[in-house]
């Protein structure tokens, strides 16, 4: 087996494999969680899920974490918290009563406060907060720690600064694919394709999906104010207009939408923006923004210092759906790729879901709505 | 769609010391719009530390004392108003610098056109068990403390480590009438006769390193030579301080304070590298060659030079025939206190050792890592290991890491631990945060 | 602005003006700083406010000592007084 990428989908892909007895390369162009896994802000969540796939997959995503944690894999790296989303005026209140019907519906357990409940509940929350909607059953894990786990859970040792420069047929003529490196071809029974960005072009699906970056800001430890909240603070207001398809060619500008998450080191973790663009780099601009709508909903962190900021870049897609699943016509390629902002909650759910179909087996999760055959397919780079 | 810069200028300096006031003048004489930053409430940097309160200046009407008048006075006389409780942050990807007015409490932005970077150097400590004790100090941080208060500091001081600094550091505790406990060398100049005659080509250097030395001496404080520290720890409310001669025989040292130092090292944590899409940005003095502040001083003249002549599109060169003649005498004075043996280095440091102080985490923990059967990358150690991840941002571990790393698989490439990505120094959030919220575009 | 004192825990610290308020603590022998939300020991150490290990908090919020100059009736206090 051969899995380009080990970013969170590539090492739980790597690690699932290996766990059903798979020979298994982990091929990586830079090293383990370099792009997206590794600059997240590690939600692995639901509640700003609206009700149809990406919803019955996180929710999948989230009962793993949970069954990965106590089982001992994970055990250590994911906090099981709420998020607690709020709404800072009577129209957004609307908004967030709306979605959180949604999300009762679908069974969610929620806890609904306002007025003085909300005060007493959430104590460090500005007073101008209408209503807050705390979702129970969520957590939170950090990337790069996950993927350095899944990895060496896996026993496999990661290719590192090996670029894919292409797929191709094999050389004995059976149709199958091999992968081309900068070190020559890797032949296989199997390729995943799961990395982030870069599958696409490689799979010659070339506008199937956009870069997404994300700027985050994380401040220095300050363990008695992250311990007054429950769980992340989750501004409504921009939540609801996340799934916004965005044409790539248009002139874009920018969204924010705030999370205010305290990290198990006492630190905080603000985020964050959703720019067409695939650079890493932060602007005074965005970040001032950002923080100025953090201290509006939670006004003691005004006197934290910011020690780091920050950006990733996330793989979308043009519906929103990430791409899972075989290549059609090609019996032994796999992709798993574009999942916007979920990446975290989703890897380790769609890694099982892929060692699944490798050997063969039906998958617990449908994944007919993210099948690569939805897209133009262009030929294989050869 | 970003808002107005709240400064525009033609060029930012940053660092009110010898580079930077230099380079403001030098700016200034050119014809352009100046604006001269410093991150404490005065200048002077780290040679013109200046005393605080009426105190009396460590060398009273030395040459040196001379200089930093002279050097006011062309500040003055070019009209360069410094901005002082000014920290520089760096330079964001739109090219805006951004400086947190710690007076103001507002981070302010600056829409400039050259950057001279002046900031000063870093000091170089290696980790020994117990240096990360309250009491423990570098041999630069304690002579700011000296320079400020004009005294000796309260307690007694053991200096030590490598370096002409040591000697200077005790000379001035002698002269204020509390000599050093001891200075412990790892080199000896004594048994470096080639490195010695060299030095004679520099006669005034040769001079005042022979006062220093002969005013320690006088004040009884012993220059142990060939010498090193193996341990520090806290004893009835002092440091006890283990040390090594030449011969392996060991003894211990009582002290209040000890002051470490084991060189100077160039500064550009968090600052931006070079000229970025048509900012151009220069570092100068210590921040760019540790060499001392007659070469940080013409430096910053011939950094600005350079500025305008880029500025102006033509092609530049820096030529500062001082800094050439103190790279020489650095070069010298490296060679004469070169440590007389290789005592293994971070390698032979007990696991307990603190490396990264900020987030605890120890020689032991680095060299687990480094074990793996997964040979684990550069960031992997920053983000897993949490070294560098604290607020100094690796300015006092990156090296070492950097050292254990190589030490422990020599073909490993740099560990990039430091970064230069803005914040290059963590400010409050009240500062930077925008007097209107994020709105939707 | 002339000389004044300002309080650490319960003690007044006299200082010169000019003076930062890590100078004034060390004058005053006082070299232990508190600890940091990782555990670090807080201390003067470089006096550039480069390390990070002299902070305190001062109305509220985190700064280096080194780099702040001491006020007449400041109150100043370790920082896991503020931060935890």
């Amino acid at each position: 087996m051969v899995v380009v990428g080990a970013g969170i989908v590539g090492a739980a892909t790597c690690y699932f494999l290996s766990k059903r007895g798979f020979r298994v390369r982990l091929i990586e162009a830079a090293a383990p969680a370099a792009a997206a896994s590794g600059a997240a802000d590690g939600a692995v969540s639901v509640a700003s899920k609206r009700p149809g796939p990406m919803m019955t997959a996180a929710l999948a995503g989230i009962a793993l974490y949970r069954q990965l944690e106590q089982d001992g894999l994970f055990a250590g790296l994911f906090k099981s918290r709420p998020t607690v989303m709020v709404a800072e005026n009577e129209k957004e209140a609307e908004r967030l009563v709306e979605h959180a019907a949604a999300l009762a519906s679908e069974g969610m357990g929620l806890r609904y406060f306002e007025g003085g409940a909300l005060r007493r509940h959430l104590p460090g929350v500005a007073p101008h907060v209408r209503l807050a909607v705390e979702v129970g059953e969520e957590g939170h894990a950090i990337g790069y720690e996950i993927v350095r786990r899944l990895i060496a859970a896996s026993g496999v040792t990661v290719e590192r600064g090996v670029a894919v420069t292409g797929l191709g047929p094999k050389d004995d003529g059976s149709g199958a694919t091999a992968v081309r490196t900068a070190l020559g071809v890797v032949e296989a029974d199997h390729v995943v394709i799961a990395a982030g960005g870069g599958s696409a072009a490689l799979l010659g699906l070339p506008h199937a999906t956009q870069p997404r970056k994300g700027q985050l800001v994380v401040t220095e430890r300050s363990p008695a104010l992250a311990a007054s909240l429950p769980g992340s603070l989750m501004s409504c207001r921009y939540l609801l207009s996340k799934d916004a398809i965005r044409v790539a060619s248009a002139e874009t500008g920018r969204r924010f939408g705030l999370v205010i998450d305290p990290l198990r080191t006492g630190q905080f973790l603000i985020g964050s923006t959703r720019e067409e663009r695939d650079d890493t780099g932060n602007d005074h601009d965005a970040v001032s923004r950002l923080l100025a709508s953090a201290v509006k909903l939670m006004p003691a962190l005004a006197r934290l210092r910011v020690i780091r900021v920050f950006a990733g870049v996330r793989t979308a897609t043009r519906d929103g759906l990430p791409i899972v699943g075989r290549m059609p016509g090609f019996e032994n390629l796999l992709v798993a790729t574009g999942f916007e902002g979920d990446g975290i909650c989703l890897g380790p759910l769609i890694g099982r879901e892929i060692a699944r179909m490798v050997a063969g087996e039906t998958t617990e999760l449908d994944l007919t709505p993210f099948a690569p055959g939805r897209f133009e397919l262009r030929s294989l780079v050869a | 769609m970003d808002r107005p810069a709240d400064i525009v200028c033609d060029a930012l300096v940053v660092g009110g010391g010898a580079a930077g006031v230099a380079a403001a003048v030098e700016l200034c004489r050119a014809g352009l719009n100046v604006e001269l930053v410093e991150q404490r409430p005065a200048l002077g940097g780290a040679y013109y530390r200046q005393p605080a309160g009426g105190a009396t200046a460590t060398r009273p009407g030395s040459r040196r004392a001379r200089q930093w008048s002279r050097l006011l006075d062309e500040l003055r006389g070019a009209g360069v108003t410094p901005r002082e409780c000014h920290v520089f942050l760096g330079v964001d990807t739109h090219g805006l610098a951004l400086l947190d007015d710690r007076k103001g409490g507002r981070v302010r932005t600056v829409r400039t056109r050259a950057v001279i970077v002046a900031v000063g150097a870093v000091e170089r400590v290696l980790p020994r068990p117990g240096w990360q004790l309250e009491g423990v100090v570098t041999a630069g941080g304690l002579q700011m403390l000296i320079k400020e208060s004009g005294e000796a500091p309260t307690g007694s001081v053991l200096i030590v480590g490598n370096g002409p600094l040591t000697v200077a550091l005790a000379a001035d505790l002698a002269r204020l009438g509390r000599p050093a406990v001891a200075v412990i060398e790892a080199g000896d100049p004594m048994t470096r006769p080639s490195a010695a005659l060299r030095m004679a080509a520099f006669p005034g250097l040769v001079a005042e390193a022979a006062a220093d030395l002969t005013r320690m001496h006088a004040a009884g404080t012993p220059w142990l030579r060939g010498s090193r520290l193996t341990t520090i720890t806290r004893e009835d409310g002092r440091l006890l301080a283990s040390i090594e001669d030449r011969n392996g025989a060991s003894r211990q040292i009582r002290a209040d304070i000890v002051a470490l130092h084991d060189g100077i090292r160039p500064n550009h944590f968090g600052l931006p590298p070079t000229t970025r899409d048509g900012l151009v940005v220069l570092h100068a003095g210590d921040c760019r060659e540790a060499l001392g502040v007659s070469s940080a001083e013409a430096d910053g003249r011939a950094a600005a030079r350079e500025a305008v002549a880029l500025l102006s599109g033509a092609a530049a060169q820096r030529h500062a025939p001082e800094v050439t003649r103190q790279r020489r005498v650095q070069a010298v004075l490296a060679s004469l206190f070169r440590p007389i043996r290789d005592d293994g280095g971070l390698a032979a440091l007990p696991d307990e050792t603190v490396l990264c102080r900020c987030e605890g985490r120890t020689v032991g923990q680095l060299r687990a890592m480094l074990t793996e059967p997964d040979p684990v990358g550069a960031r992997e150690i920053k983000l897993n290991g949490r070294f560098g991840m604290g607020p100094c941002q690796g300015r006092f571990c990156a090296d070492n890491v950097q050292a254990l790393v190589s030490a422990v698989r020599p073909a490993s490439q740099t560990v990039p631990l430091s970064r230069d990505r803005w914040p290059a120094r963590p400010v409050l959030i009240s500062a930077l945060a925008a007097e209107e919220e994020a709105r939707e575009e | 602005m002339s000389g004044g004192s300002f309080l650490w825990k319960d003690v007044t610290v006299p200082f010169r003006a000019g003076e930062s308020v890590a100078t004034a603590l060390m004058r005053a022998g006082i070299r232990d700083l508190g600890r940091s939300g990782a555990g670090a020991g807080m201390r003067y150490f470089c006096g550039i406010g480069a390390c990070q290990s002299c902070l305190v908090s001062l109305g509220g919020s985190v700064v280096e000592a080194c780099l702040t100059p001491a006020c007449d009736g400041l109150k100043v206090e370790a920082v896991e007084v503020t931060h935890g």
